[in-house]
């Protein structure tokens, strides 16, 4: 079994509607390797995954299974072939005990006729756990297991149906140090049984200890497959992250930057952070720890670091969704409470936010009324009837000013790209009078000339408006090209600050080797 | 060649049903009373059976259409029928004590404002799912209705038909005012900031609030609404229902009101539905049972059977092209 291929997954594409996710990639996973798939936010890394496990149809594209050609068409199929996804903890139950989400994820539907005899089953849980040095109570709740343990009962459970293929979903996101040193061990065993696992990660070092083979993705494309003992950190960081065509990230002139830089010593800042901590309310929430920020009026500050850095919540602790535990937010220097959006905007202080699916969006509305849908004031007569002529008249104007490319302002938002729908929300943000926006991850899942064209609106807007705007990104060469100011973040703290005047890019990115 | 164009045609005419919301009520409305009167064009189109229906339809479409506001949000009401005992028993009361019928109406209609206000209360500011919440209403105030009038029917109530007349034309008064009160919604609906927010926050919620509207207070707006409306809904109820209102008036009448807005096209789902859709819901509601009745089927076990076979109808092709719903 050693060293025989599992999976060929060949030519892969998968297209949503305005980007194509995966663009013709080829990835092979042996078994007895762990093979890394190593990826910004937004490269594809969970899109072929899913692929894989047939949640996703594939546009274009084979997947070969033991060298069979196979057409996997749910994730029913896939376990079929023997194949699980780990998810980070979406996948589990957690009311029930550790014995029942086990019984529960390994079900199959040979097992609903079939006598089922819990001591028995237990016996044969209890094989596998000792086999692979894993160990969970069988009947404790899930609720109450840390995120590794939940990690583990997925494994297990993938184990219990004969899984001889592991794809493993961001598993070390949730973790701590010592927990993934511990389901490293797990898996190192799994390795030396001759499981073919792929293990998805954004985390450089991690990929480096643990994996075999490690395969770059970035947007959507494959960059390499390497042997992780032929390979350092910095390169496989540069390989990562690419480097984009320079008239695509270079939106900044640098002719304006020493007025910029003379504010800093007499000007008050329009918003500072001091010693801000945050208490998080989910598990999944990044606790900010200290941060020291300030942002000058018409000022373009970028926040650099990857997924899980605490950019996210940097930003929503800007308008107040975040618990802040200790420290002071200050207004043009005097202190204020941000306790929600609505008085965030009352502060100026705006949010585009990541997911604009889940967050931007409002799926039913027009482009007109997902544009205003902030600044109805400015259309409003008699107190609180819209005047729709000037609406129309305003969304005309933004149309054309973003170059947004619509059938009509009254087409709905869903019909449009992934970068036209990014535009409007743009234009959305323009239309309020804030003094400062937020932008998290302004650029992500977007083809690359409109990247480029809503940096240059990004900066346009802050130099000739004059308002600030603080953009939250995984992509060094955004933050290079785009701002005057870098912060870079890494779990939850600010490590560093630079004035972006001669900077060396390799300079950035040696803080999170 | 023909079947080319057959195939045309009909790709359209889904695009029109789907994504015309008006038009997702409007034409089984249509092919409902074409049907009726096919089958029984001697009663179905008598003036006074077209009298009964649009008094049957009144206080429905009240009530559905308030039902439609909180629909709308992506919540649910399930008040509405013990509002409407409430507010009718009320009236019912202060009509035989003081016999003053504006000063009944208006209390009536204040204390449906206050459910409503209450049940915002309970969803905005406490955070009760409106589910519970308004299950909790639903039981109270049938509870209240009991206490009030100890358990006895009101009848007599003719100062009510003021709203039956219809000086010749056979169309109520009170079938008019509805109307009016559906246009007011309508407008409040499409032509104004709130209607506006109402749609986003059912469409989604999160992005809404993100974008710094006030959503708890446009919540607690809506249900305010919706409680006025189950008030008049309240009052209609005695003029529309034999001048009478007994304890147990009105009970199920929730499932009605929901009923109507999904045959009105409004998706349970929040965010998507026409303003009209309450009223055209309620009519198919009634002009459903109205032909049943008329061809003989009184049988209310049988009626209730065909409601609940066009309901499923119906929901299903609402939810069309959606991947799952909950």
């Amino acid at each position: 079994m050693q060293s025989s291929l599992a999976v060929l997954a060949e030519n892969i594409v998968k297209r949503f509607p305005g980007v194509v996710a995966v663009n013709n990639v080829t990835f092979d996973l042996r078994y007895g390797e762990i093979h890394g798939l190593l990826g910004q936010n937004g490269a594809g890394k969970s899109t072929l995954l899913k692929v894989v496990y047939g949640v996703h149809k594939p546009d274009h594209g084979n997947i070969y299974v033991d060298n069979r050609k196979v057409f996997i068409k749910s994730p029913r199929d896939a376990r079929k072939l023997g194949i699980a996804l780990v998810h980070q903890e979406i996948a589990v139950l957690p009311h029930l005990t550790v014995l029942e989400n086990i019984a529960l994820l390994g079900f199959s539907w040979g097992n609903l006729i079939s006598k089922f005899d819990r001591s028995e089953f237990k016996n044969y849980i209890d094989k596998i756990m000792s086999r692979f040095g894993i160990d969970l109570e069988f009947n404790e709740k899930v609720r109450n297991l840390s995120s590794a343990e939940k990690m583990l009962v997925q494994i297990v459970a993938a184990l219990s149906i004969n899984a001889k293929i592991l794809l493993l979903d961001e598993p070390t996101s949730p973790l701590s140090l010592h927990e993934v040193e511990k389901l490293f061990d797990v898996l190192k065993q799994l390795k030396k049984e001759g499981l073919a696992i792929t293990f998805v990660t954004h985390r450089v070092n991690e990929a480096l200890d643990i994996c075999d083979r490690i395969t770059i993705l970035r947007n959507g494309e494959k960059v390499a497959t390497v042997e992780s003992k032929d390979i350092d950190a910095h390169t496989l960081i540069k390989l990562m992250l690419g480097r984009e065509p320079e008239e695509l990230y270079r939106v900044r002139v640098d002719k304006d930057i020493e007025t910029i830089f003379s504010r800093y010593l007499g000007e008050v800042p329009l918003i500072e952070l001091k010693n801000i901590s945050t208490q998080p309310q989910t598990a999944a929430e990044v606790p900010l720890k200290n941060i020291n920020l300030k942002i000058y009026r018409g000022e373009v500050v970028a926040v650099f670091g990857f997924i899980g850095a605490g950019k996210t919540e940097l930003g929503k602790t800007l308008i107040g969704l975040t618990k802040v535990s200790h420290g002071d937010i200050l207004y043009m220097g005097k202190k204020i409470k941000i306790k929600s959006p609505v008085e965030a905007i009352k502060h100026g202080i705006f949010y585009l936010p990541e997911d604009r699916r889940v967050e931007g969006l409002i799926p039913h509305f027009t482009v007109t009324a997902n544009m205003d849908i902030s600044s109805l004031d400015i259309v409003k007569k008699f107190g609180i009837f819209i005047d729709s002529l000037k609406e129309l008249n305003i969304s005309l104007d933004m149309i054309k000013k973003l170059n947004v490319v619509t059938s009509s302002p009254y087409a709905k938002i869903t019909q449009l790209s992934g970068g036209n729908q990014q535009k409007v929300l743009v234009a959305r943000a323009m239309l309020t009078n804030a003094k400062l926006v937020i932008f998290d991850e302004p650029t992500v899942g977007i083809d690359v000339a409109t990247k480029a064209e809503i940096r240059r609106l990004i900066y346009r807007y802050a130099r000739e408006r004059g308002v600030s705007s603080l953009v939250l990104t995984s992509d060094v060469d955004e933050a290079l090209g785009l701002a005057d100011r870098i912060y870079v973040m890494r779990d939850g703290k600010i490590i560093r600050e630079y004035i972006n005047k001669n900077l060396d890019r390799d300079e950035i990115l040696k803080n999170l080797a | 060649m023909v079947l080319r164009i057959l195939n045309n045609a009909l790709t359209k005419f889904k695009y029109f049903y789907t994504y015309y919301e008006l038009s997702r009520a409007l034409i089984p409305l249509i092919i409902l009373i074409l049907v009726s009167i096919a089958m029984s064009p001697r009663y179905f189109l008598n003036p006074v059976n077209i009298k009964v229906v649009l008094m049957q339809i009144t206080p429905l479409t009240l009530i559905a259409t308030g039902e439609m506001l909180i629909i709308l949000m992506g919540s649910i009401d399930l008040s509405p029928g013990s509002a409407q005992a409430a507010t009718a028993m009320i009236a019912a009361i202060l009509t035989r004590t003081t016999n003053n019928l504006l000063l009944a109406i208006l209390v009536a209609v204040a204390l449906g404002t206050l459910i409503g206000v209450i049940n915002g209360v309970l969803v905005s500011k406490l955070r009760i799912y409106s589910f519970v919440a308004t299950l909790a209403s639903l039981v109270i105030w049938r509870s209240f209705v009991i206490i009030v009038s100890g358990g006895k029917l009101i009848y007599g109530l003719t100062q009510y038909s003021v709203f039956t007349q219809d000086f010749g034309t056979y169309i109520p008064i009170g079938f008019v005012l509805t109307v009016f009160i559906v246009i007011l919604i309508y407008v409040l609906l499409t032509k104004t900031v709130i209607g506006r927010y109402l749609y986003g926050i059912g469409s989604n919620e999160d992005a809404v609030r993100l974008a710094g509207v006030r959503a708890d207070f446009v919540k607690f707006l809506a249900f305010t609404i919706a409680g006025t409306l189950y008030g008049l809904g309240g009052v209609m109820l005695i003029a529309m229902g034999g001048f009478a209102v007994d304890p147990w008036s009105a009970r199920g009448n929730e499932l009605n009101a929901i009923a109507s807005c999904v045959l009105g096209g409004i998706m349970l789902t929040g965010g998507s539905g026409h303003p009209l859709g309450g009223l055209l819901g309620a009519s198919m509601l009634t002009i459903l049972t109205n032909i049943l009745v008329l061809l003989g089927v009184t049988e209310i076990a049988v009626q209730q059977t065909v409601v609940g076979i066009v309901l499923i109808g119906a929901a299903t092709a609402l939810t069309r092209g959606l991947r799952y719903v909950k």
